[in-house]
């Protein structure tokens, strides 16, 4: 099927294989290897991506649903060569070690602090709870969202 | 200013936070090809013949390899018991029996993936079953089935502690108690599941870009089973997505080494998450029965365990990890008469091996299980019986003879208790204050205390190094300072503080370092990262290098280059009869204080507070040792109360991250005060001490003994599942009914 999709604020256009997922999609056909894949039942976050502004968990969506959306992975996150503010908070406070959740990580944050600009503590834990972090014990992940926070004005 | 102590930003991390750091399964190549693997179908049997012409004939498919195909067809980290391929028509004797649903039997390697795994069903293998065993008690008895020729019994080791006389040590007790503890199986569960690629390299070596935790290792093992001079292999770790242990033995490794050694072509291979799950080692389940006695004083007269953990098909570090539970077994006391008997058995479950913490999580779920309860038993505080009994410098460890010098656990000890907020001191006296309990008649809140020691680096008589190589390049000025090191960047860091220690010892910023790091042709061999060794160890060897290199760039020597092999005063091996031995060099210490919540309705168990004093000797990168703190007091959550993998007959039950459940950011604890001690260690560099394993190891006994100051009852078997804890308590009389 063909699909035309904007991503990282280009568009392209591809013939997929309908049974195709949105994360293959990003990593095999287009290169976009910072989205990684986890788990494969939903369950990590590390797949996670930006679909018309909203979280999604890019190894439970089909490529061709995202025919005609917007979509934002850890590759166009970046404006004009600076870093975004969450990604220099994950970066200035130690919120990451092997990195692997680490671009889902941030794409789900960046999500959640749209809806919630000026969380609490509890708020991001509820808010990141459907990432999975192995090596951190989260407690730098939940620092560096509140950073870029309030870096953001929230 | 000093760059030892500094929190210097991770080097790797604008790669990863902008997506750029490629892990195995980010590279490709333009020609590359698939391979999908077929593992066994059953836990024990003999393969009678193989029919791959089916998935031969499959369109796509390049080749399909099997036992025959392999040159050398056995590895293993410690000992070569497993065949890379089992079936018939090997080199090895016994190579054509699998003892475990883990076993490869054949490699499909196709033009895409799907082909790859679309062709391995069309395999057809003819299994003669075998009896099994399951269960390591079982496999020890006479008669039980035997996995491998020369290992009657299933018994993989044995080792013995026979210290002072226990003909009369327990009539000086006052107190004894008994306990039999059960830890359970722990999965990795890194979230890059094993993925790489292998090919030829440009100067023809067999080439594997994998994730590791010991490049030379991976290398040797690979020429061996290829039957190829070392030089010929190559070996390199891109980004590594979490490791805990996990990749400290082979994956893909060797049969993508295979497949690109015969085929001349790139080949790659990504496990899902159910094949990672199912397919590599885990944390020993290990049952230990122990009994221990003291005086009224509390001071510790005896103790004898008997300890059996399941080895599974093949020995990993089994031999390792037992070795270190026999010791630990007995915690960081003085004890003057000691009986302890430790086995590895194989089973037809899976293998297991390393992780965080090499069988000390478990010793010291039953060592420090039996100290809360004498404790308990003698009406003493917790602190106070272990500092009657605490190990120092001039006391004897359980091997009988003195431990490494500085040695730390009694101000650790006391440190923690400061600073929990839970005891306060008088008159050199600790004393416990109570826990206000929450007004909801079903929870219950409690405060319990476990420490431990972790041996840094490797034990036994291991053979130990690590080299490390300096270059000072520039002509009047030093223009740059390249390291070459191995050392595998699992996460935890090492490549930032190897950076570190280099400028520092040669004198020069961060800026003006860089360093080759990981792969087999242009570094030597580091040792792995594990066993809490690589900041001791590249410390120490980047010490000596350095030394070298400022030596011959004040001579003049442009570029001025030190090469160094960092040696540790040796260890020995247990005495087979009495376990008499100087197990390690150097130690890190820790203690913790934990507060939990039970619902005594539920039996849920919420870790709401955990206190971890650690002596790291010198932080030399303070924020690192804080992530590394925080991660190991989560993961051991985990593994203390959350984490049941399910095995059945030698079957992984529940192999995905839906059903084998590890902690959420919601699950963690609302605060991780991590006490960050620096008493030095005299011979680690500017003092440092291994500590990424130590945060590990008393969680789950600490967990226990709250639970029991909640409830008043003591659950010695893991995980402390909400199951578990509720059958218990109500087995007791609690939670059945409220007025």
């Amino acid at each position: 099927m063909k699909i035309s999709v904007k991503i990282n604020g280009k568009t392209v256009e591809r013939d997929v294989d309908p049974r195709m997922l949105l994360v293959h999609f990003l990593r095999d056909e287009l290169g976009l290897t910072g989205t990684k894949v986890g788990c494969d039942t939903s369950q990590c976050g590390s797949c996670t991506v930006h679909l018309n502004g909203e979280a999604l968990k890019s190894c439970t969506f089909f490529a061709v649903q995202a025919d005609g959306a917007e979509i934002t992975t850890i590759e166009g996150l970046a404006a004009n060569g600076s870093l975004h503010p969450m990604q220099e908070g994950f970066w200035e406070k130690h919120g990451l070690q092997c990195g692997y959740c680490t671009p889902g990580m941030i794409m789900a944050s960046v999500a959640f602090l749209k809806k919630h600009a000026h969380p609490t503590e509890e708020d991001i834990r509820h808010g990141l709870e459907g990432n999975l972090c192995r090596c951190t014990g989260y407690h730098n992940i939940v620092a560096a969202v509140k950073a870029a926070s309030e870096k953001m004005g929230g | 200013m000093s760059l030892i102590g500094k929190s210097v930003i991770r080097t790797d991390a604008v790669g990863k936070v902008t997506g750029k750091t490629p892990y195995p399964s980010d590279v490709n190549f333009e020609d590359q090809l698939w391979m999908k693997i077929l593992f066994s179908a059953r836990s024990h049997a003999r393969i009678v013949s193989i029919d791959t012409s089916e998935a031969l004939a499959y369109p796509g498919v390049i080749a399909v390899f099997t036992a025959v195909d392999v040159p050398q067809n056995s590895y293993g980290l410690i000992m070569p018991d497993q065949p890379v391929l089992c079936g018939p028509g090997s080199d090895q004797a016994g190579a054509d029996i699998v003892r475990c649903y883990m076993d490869n039997v054949a490699l499909v390697v196709a033009e895409t993936e799907e082909i790859a795994a679309a062709a391995r069903d069309l395999i057809k293998v003819e299994y003669e079953d075998l009896p099994a065993v399951y269960d390591p008690y079982e496999a020890m008895k006479d008669g039980a089935p035997q996995l491998h020729l020369n290992t009657p019994k299933n018994i993989l080791c044995h080792y013995r502690i026979r210290k002072g006389d226990m003909g009369s040590a327990w009539q000086q007790a006052d107190v004894v108690v008994e306990g039999e503890f059960h830890t359970a199986y722990q999965e990795h569960a890194f979230l890059q599941p094993e993925a790489g690629i292998g090919y030829i390299d440009d100067e023809g070596r067999v080439t594997v870009l994998v994730a590791g935790q010991w490049t030379h290792e991976d290398q040797e093992q690979i020429a061996h089973a290829l039957s190829l001079p070392l030089e010929q292999v190559r070996v390199i770790y891109p980004a590594v997505g979490g490791a805990f242990g996990g990749r400290e033995d082979m994956s893909v490794q060797i049969v993508l080494a295979l497949a690109a050694y015969k085929l001349r072509r790139p080949v790659k291979i990504i496990w899902s998450r159910e094949e990672s799950i199912k397919y590599h080692h885990k944390r020993h389940p290990i049952s230990i029965k122990a009994k221990w006695g003291a005086r009224k004083d509390g001071k510790l007269v005896a103790m004898e365990a008997e300890v059996v953990g399941d080895a599974g098909g093949y020995a990993y570090t089994s031999t390792k990890v037992l070795g270190n539970t026999n010791m630990m077994v007995a915690g960081p006391y003085e004890i003057p008469n000691a009986h302890i008997d430790t086995y590895a058995v194989y089973t037809n479950n899976i293998p297991t091996g390393a992780f965080r913490g090499f069988g000390g999580p478990q010793g010291a779920f039953a060592a420090e299980g039996m100290m809360n309860r004498l404790a308990d038993a003698l009406g003493m505080d917790p602190v106070e019986v272990r500092r009657v009994n605490l190990l120092t410098d001039d006391k004897l460890a359980i091997v009988g003879t003195p431990m490494p010098k500085g040695v730390t656990i009694g101000p650790v000890v006391e440190k923690c208790a400061e600073e929990s907020g839970y005891w306060q001191r008088k008159n050199d006296t600790f004393e416990r204050l109570p826990v206000e309990q929450p007004a909801d008649p079903a929870k219950r809140r409690g405060v319990g205390f476990a420490c431990a020691f972790k041996n840094v680096g490797f034990s036994f008589g291991a053979p130990e190094n690590c080299w490390g190589t300096i270059e000072i390049h520039g002509d009047a000025t030093i223009e740059k300072v390249v390291v070459r090191h191995a050392a595998a960047e699992v996460g935890q860091g090492t490549h930032t503080v190897i950076m570190q220690m280099a400028a520092e010892a040669v004198g020069v910023p961060m800026e003006k370092v860089e360093l080759i790091a990981s792969d087999t042709a242009f570094t030597d061999n580091s040792g792995s990262v594990s066993a809490s060794r690589m900041t001791f160890m590249a410390g120490n060897a980047i010490r000596g290098a350095a030394e070298i290199a400022v030596q011959k760039w004040k001579d003049e020597d442009r570029p001025a280059v030190g090469v160094y092999q960092y040696r540790p005063p040796k260890t020995t091996p247990y005495d087979p009869k009495t376990g008499r031995s100087e197990p390690n060099f150097a130690y890190g210490y820790v203690a913790q204080i934990v507060e939990v919540e039970v619902d005594i309705e539920t039996g849920h168990v919420d870790l709401i507070r955990v206190i971890s004093a650690n002596d790291v000797g010198r932080a030399v990168n303070p924020q690192q040792v804080k992530g590394q703190i925080e991660g190991a007091v989560v993961q051991a959550q985990g593994y203390a109360i959350m984490e049941n993998l399910i095995s059945m007959e030698g079957r992984i039950l529940n192999p995905y991250l839906s059903t084998y459940l590890i902690p959420t950011v919601y699950d963690i604890p609302k605060e991780v005060k991590s006490v960050i001690l620096e008493y030095a260690d005299p011979i680690g560099p500017w003092g440092a001490r291994g500590m990424a394993e130590m945060p590990f190891l008393p969680l789950a006994p600490a967990i226990a003994d709250a639970i029991h100051d909640a409830t008043g009852i003591w659950i010695d078997r893991l995980p402390l599942t909400p199951d578990r804890v509720v059958k218990t308590l109500r087995e007791n009389g609690i939670g059945v009914a409220f007025s």
